[in-house]
């Protein structure tokens, strides 16, 4: 069967604001980067299919997906969206490639949150419009409540949350890509104002520009477009319910699915030995840890404790976020999974600089579809 | 990603766009039971899976684990326990809320799932995972077969 490796990745880096460029000329940039990575590729007539992941109310439009090709490169080409995640993309493009029929394929994402006046309002939109939509207030309460829950039942601390979300911003300072990275102390987490208890401000995300486009060949090509091709091992994702009230909101449940079905894939048996690093979806600061419960990254009950002693940080035996994460990359929408994608390609390349893992040749990157949803993905690859 | 970039940034210009869209969610044949008991009688159903015994709250017609059609409706009261518990300082637009909301889910006795609500008559420093709660409902004239006819729950 047909082996599958990522051969071209461009990033425009991640910004609080971007008002001097529009939405297209964001992938535009990303685009224009990854097939320079690729071997220097032209879109027009090397690249075999093209998969955009976006959703139309981020964008302000009706069918988005009509507005993608252009500036890809990919006018009267093959061309399809997935709504979901940047890493079910990538299953995708996995996919397309493994029927045989598809060489080369491009994956792209974006998050443009700064052109969204009410973003949070568009959030809201995504909830049950009979149940729970008439309560009203800001969305992320469901993560408070999920929070509670899953500290509750794990045993877990929101202090241990608390050093997840300075672990990442010290870490965002490392990457050039990074928009929020800082260097902040437990008590600036504590007396950050509260916003949904046990959140404070300072667990959460901030919204952040910027795109990721990368492309996928096989391995009859791969090696011709990129002298280190980073090999997908295992892609994996998973949905639960959309009904809040059927969820079990201590556990994350798609989290633990996706990174079953990838590690199958992958033939990995004993994740917390085989997997070298990990990128994990920490929208919020909680998520990190709850991720690295669900992916078999240790035991239930235990994230708390390997972040106190430092082995998730980026000197420790199993380093989580190197590229600072969500919380320290920012939010970016649909581009917000991609981003832990690109971190363990750039690491698994030995091109992360003062940030470089040293021996690294499996990594793990896996993302979350956000607020209120229950859906994500898990992909493992290496270098080898 | 441009030979020429904006330099001058009170240049920039942008359209400003607002999306208007209006809708009617239709309730369904679950969700017209559910409401017009909650109005009507300020009861609330659930749906049972013959199959699975699996009791859903809040009702539908199906079981979303064996996929099998549910017929059979179960009044589960008005009362369940704090599964857990939220309190939000920060409204959609960001600002400050004057007063914080405390948000649960509240699982009800005698079903699988339960309700997202708020919680009332309590200060959210006295609220606790496990604590026991009921339905406080609106006057019936005031009722508009809608989820906020429960006010919000209180302690037990
Ligand atoms: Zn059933």
């Amino acid at each position: 069967m047909t082996d599958v490796a990522i051969v071209g990745v461009g990033c425009t880096g991640f910004k609080s604001v971007s008002p001097e460029v529009s939405y297209k000329e964001l992938m535009f940039e990303a685009a224009t980067r990854a097939y320079q990575d690729a071997g220097n590729i032209n879109p027009r007539k090397d690249i075999d299919a093209f998969i955009s992941v976006a959703e139309d109310y981020w964008e302000g439009f009706s069918i988005f997906d009509e507005f993608v090709p252009d500036q890809l490169g990919a006018v009267l080409r093959q061309l399809f969206t997935v709504s979901g995640d940047s890493i079910i993309g990538l299953g995708n493009a996995h996919m397309l490639i493994k029927t045989g029929h598809f060489d080369v394929v491009a994956v792209e994402s974006h998050g443009k949150p700064s052109d969204i006046l009410t973003l949070y309002d568009i959030v809201s939109f995504a909830m049950d419009p009979v149940f729970n939509r008439p309560l009203g207030g800001h969305p992320f309460y469901l993560a408070g409540l999920e929070m509670n829950r899953f500290l509750f039942e794990t045993g877990n601390t929101k202090e241990d949350c608390a050093m997840v979300a300075v672990k990442n911003r010290d870490n965002a300072l490392r990457n050039p890509y990074a928009a929020y990275g800082a260097r902040i102390d437990l008590n600036d987490v504590f007396c950050s104002s509260p916003h949904f208890y046990p959140l404070n401000k300072f667990d959460i995300s901030q919204p952040a520009d910027g795109g990721i486009v990368i492309v996928l060949a096989s391995d009859e090509v791969a090696s011709d477009l990129n002298d280190c091709p980073i090999w997908i091992r295992g892609v994996g994702w998973a949905s639960e319910t959309p009904s809040l009230e059927s969820r079990c909101f201590g556990e994350a449940v798609y989290a633990q699915l996706s990174a079953e079905m990838a590690y199958k894939e992958a033939k990995i048996t004993s994740p917390s030995r085989e997997i070298d690093f990990a990128e994990v979806d920490d929208l919020f600061s909680y998520k990190e840890l709850q991720h690295m419960e669900a992916m078999r990254l240790c035991e239930v009950g235990e994230a708390g404790r390997l972040i106190a002693e430092g082995v998730t940080g980026i000197d420790g035996d199993l380093p989580i976020n190197t590229s600072g994460g969500n919380l320290g990359m920012g939010w970016a929408l649909e581009a917000s999974g991609m981003q832990r994608l690109l971190e363990v390609v750039i690491q698994l390349r030995g091109d992360a600089g003062e940030r470089q893992l040293a021996d690294v040749e499996v990594g793990l990157a896996q993302s979350w579809r956000g607020i209120p949803t229950a859906t994500g993905g898990t992909a493992v690859l290496s270098n080898c | 990603m441009s030979t020429e970039k904006i330099k001058d940034a009170r240049r920039m210009v942008h359209w400003p766009g607002h999306m208007e869209t209006d809708y009617i969610y239709t309730l369904g044949i679950a969700g017209e039971k559910f409401f017009t008991e909650m109005k009507n009688s300020g009861r609330i159903f659930a749906a049972k899976c013959k199959r699975c015994g699996f009791i859903y709250l809040p009702p539908r017609i199906y079981c979303e684990r064996c996929f099998e059609k549910l017929t059979e409706w179960i009044n589960v009261g008005t009362k369940g326990e704090v599964f857990t518990y939220t309190v939000a300082y920060v409204d959609v637009d960001s600002s400050k809320l004057k007063e914080p909301t405390i948000y649960a889910y509240i699982k009800f006795d005698g079903a699988h799932g339960g309700l997202i609500h708020k919680l009332g008559e309590v200060k959210h420093e006295d609220v606790q995972i496990g604590m026991p709660v009921e339905a406080v409902f609106k006057p019936l004239a005031e009722r508009k077969a809608n989820i906020n006819d429960i006010k919000y729950f209180k302690p037990v």
